[in-house]
């Protein structure tokens, strides 16, 4: 029988990974869509990059960063008393910088490709930015965000390199199911290795089909 | 198009119409139109207007033409002729003003119509138009 | 009353241009924008609106300042009082019929209005559909009845009626003029449509590369004597024959072909391709039901 708790500690991991990243990814994302700013390429290139970056690269600046033989880690320890090496929380916000892209592109284009007619006239209509995102916008994004959700969800179940940098492989603290497949492997324990990588497979494989389905409009009759 | 400048001098509204009767040179020509002073605003007595009618819609006719039931006639002598195969334009002098009227040709020779003339230009109430 | 001077810098597809008008507009009138493409008319009605910032200016509407740019004063398109029906309508795809319009409300406004609105746009079948299962006519009166529920004081409609076809187009007109009247609204609308200009405006703005050319009545600016004649079509000239002393145009009116016999003085100013209004009296059509 395998061990249980890497997966539920990924799934815990993409979880709140995904919800951090919907509340930073929607005020970035409608900046990015609507900005005149001349600074706009260099956010979405910071946006981008975890996409072409090798994981471990951002894990190895982020595990500098966060170290306690540095500054900025040890000001993060010893005055908010937030350990994020070797940590869930060190984890979780490697797992939002490199699954930020995941969520925000999708958002962007969803803004984007509103008529710009909806915003300005929900503002002649004497609505607030706010009131406009919530009620005008963000519900004729619908499947945009669909997608953001599950591609960061999803995203996130399939990262190793950066798990592995800054989390290390601490069992029930940071050793999630990809690492586990690899320590198991490691130890020649194909059929637990197998079992994991099964999980995972039609785990990510379901979700990213419904996210087809739903987008292609082929649910849409169930939906009725 | 014959255009004579006159007054406003007399209204009578019926429902939806009007027969306005307005006065140019002092003389009366009266014109039916489906307005009143609420859709037509210059509709008062006394404004100035024009009096509009297309040469086409000229009678021609002499000697008495009281038997007729058209109500505008002006007595006039006739000032030019440009006749062709079809039909004839005349210039008639009369006390509202010069006229041109467009008559057919067989109707021209009918009527012996020759400069100096002395004829009768009609026109009748609805084909009368108004303009400030 | 509403002043309106206003200068902006636009970059159109034309190339730089300078919009630069100066204008007063009555209150209770309705008053069209005529011009080619790309004169900057939708950047007029954009500017007015709050949603497009000139270079410099000053709007005061009914004497309060809705624009100064000496001392600072812009308001934000949510506080300027104005309805805007904009050439894609800009119906909110995730509401029904009734939620656009209730949306339009302001927090403890009573909804009586959006009832009485739905009620004389005659939308009432159609209250509980969404935007994309309605007809462009249908979309035009919906955009209409939402931009009122505020009672603007400023209605703007942005070519509203290009997209509809000539009968919708007609029943729409009287709808905008009803609407107006009933209000007493003063309103702005982008037009093309000389007949249409003809039937609505008190007031015509020819806006040419971002000037105002001429201005006035629609009579003064096209040039026509206002007839008391009823049957009246503008129409374009496709050929001219004279024959004796009298030109036969062949016009263009809508869909149809007519021919009209003009004379000398009425015809001899005239060229194909000129837009003109033909007038008669209306005893002499003959009427035949035909459908």
């Amino acid at each position: 029988m395998i061990d249980w708790q890497p997966l539920i500690l990924t799934f815990k991991l993409a979880f709140i990974t995904t919800i951090i990243l919907l509340f930073v990814s929607i005020p970035l994302a409608y900046w990015l869509a609507y900005t005149k700013s001349k600074l706009k390429p260099v956010f979405e290139t910071f946006v981008s990059m975890p996409l072409v970056l090798p994981p471990t690269v951002i894990g190895f600046y982020l595990l500098i960063a966060f170290s306690p033989s540095n500054s900025f880690g040890s000001w993060l320890n010893n005055w908010l008393g937030i350990k994020l090496v070797f940590s869930f929380e060190g984890l979780l916000i490697a797992s939002i910088i490199y699954s930020l892209p995941f969520m925000v592109h999708p958002i962007q284009a969803g803004f984007s490709n509103l008529p710009k007619s909806l915003k300005d006239m929900s503002y002649v209509l004497g609505k607030s930015r706010t009131t406009t995102i919530i009620k005008v916008l963000l519900p004729n994004i619908k499947t945009s965000l669909l997608t953001g959700i599950v591609l960061a969800f999803a995203h996130t179940i399939g990262e190793f390199g950066v798990v592995l940098m800054i989390g290390g492989n601490i069992p029930g603290k940071t050793k999630v199911a990809s690492i586990a497949v690899y320590d198991e492997v490691e130890s020649l324990n194909y059929d637990a290795a197998n079992s994991y990588s099964l999980i995972l497979f039609a785990l990510t494989f379901t979700i990213l089909l419904v996210v087809y389905l739903i987008n292609g409009g082929y649910l849409n009759h169930i939906k009725k | 198009m014959n255009v004579l400048k006159g007054n406003i001098h007399k209204l009578t509204v019926s429902n939806n119409l009007t027969l306005v009767s307005t006065k140019v040179n002092n003389i009366e020509i009266f014109a039916i139109v489906i307005d009143t002073v609420n859709s037509a605003p210059y509709l008062q007595e006394g404004n100035a207007i024009d009096v509009l009618f297309k040469e086409t819609e000229v009678i021609i006719g002499i000697g008495e033409t009281n038997e007729l039931s058209i109500r505008n006639q002006f007595i006039g002598k006739i000032e030019s002729i440009n006749s062709n195969e079809l039909l004839s334009k005349l210039v008639i002098k009369t006390s509202v003003g010069y006229i041109n009227s467009i008559i057919t040709t067989h109707s021209l020779k009918r009527l012996n119509l020759e400069i100096g003339t002395l004829v009768t230009a009609m026109v009748k109430t609805n084909e009368i138009m108004l303009s400030e | 009353m509403i002043e309106i001077d206003i200068h902006k810098k636009l970059t159109s597809s034309l190339g730089e241009m300078d919009l630069n008008i100066q204008t007063t507009i009555t209150k209770g009138s309705l008053v069209t924008l005529y011009g080619n493409s790309g004169a900057g008319k939708t950047s007029i009605l954009r500017i007015i609106a709050g949603l497009l910032q000139p270079n410099s200016g000053n709007i005061i509407v009914n004497g309060e300042t809705w624009l100064n740019s000496a001392k600072r004063i812009n308001l934000k398109p949510q506080r300027r009082k104005v309805g805007f029906v904009f050439q894609d309508y800009a119906l909110f795809p995730n509401m029904t019929v009734k939620e656009n319009l209730l949306f339009a409300l302001n927090k403890g406004d009573n909804t009586k209005i959006v009832n009485s609105l739905i009620e004389i746009i005659e939308l009432g079948e159609l209250q509980n559909r969404k935007p994309e299962t309605l007809s462009g006519g249908q979309k035009q009166r919906v955009a209409l009845a939402r931009a009122l529920v505020q009672k603007p004081s400023i209605l703007m409609l942005d070519e509203p009626l290009s997209a509809l076809d000539s009968e919708i187009r007609f029943k729409l007109q009287q709808y905008i003029l009803n609407v107006h009247k009933e209000y007493n609204l003063t309103t702005l609308l982008i037009s093309h449509d000389i007949s249409e200009i003809i039937r609505m405006s008190d007031k015509v703005l020819e806006i040419e590369f971002g000037k105002i050319t001429r201005q006035g009545k629609p009579n003064q600016v096209f040039n026509y004597k206002d007839l008391s004649a009823k049957f009246q079509f503008t129409g374009t000239i496709i050929e001219i024959k004279t024959q004796d002393f009298l030109y036969i145009l062949t016009i263009r009116i809508g869909k149809d072909l007519v021919k009209v016999v003009a004379d000398e003085t009425e015809g001899e100013h005239l060229k194909a391709g000129d837009k003109i209004l033909v007038s008669a009296k209306a005893f002499n059509p003959i009427i035949h039901k035909i459908g």
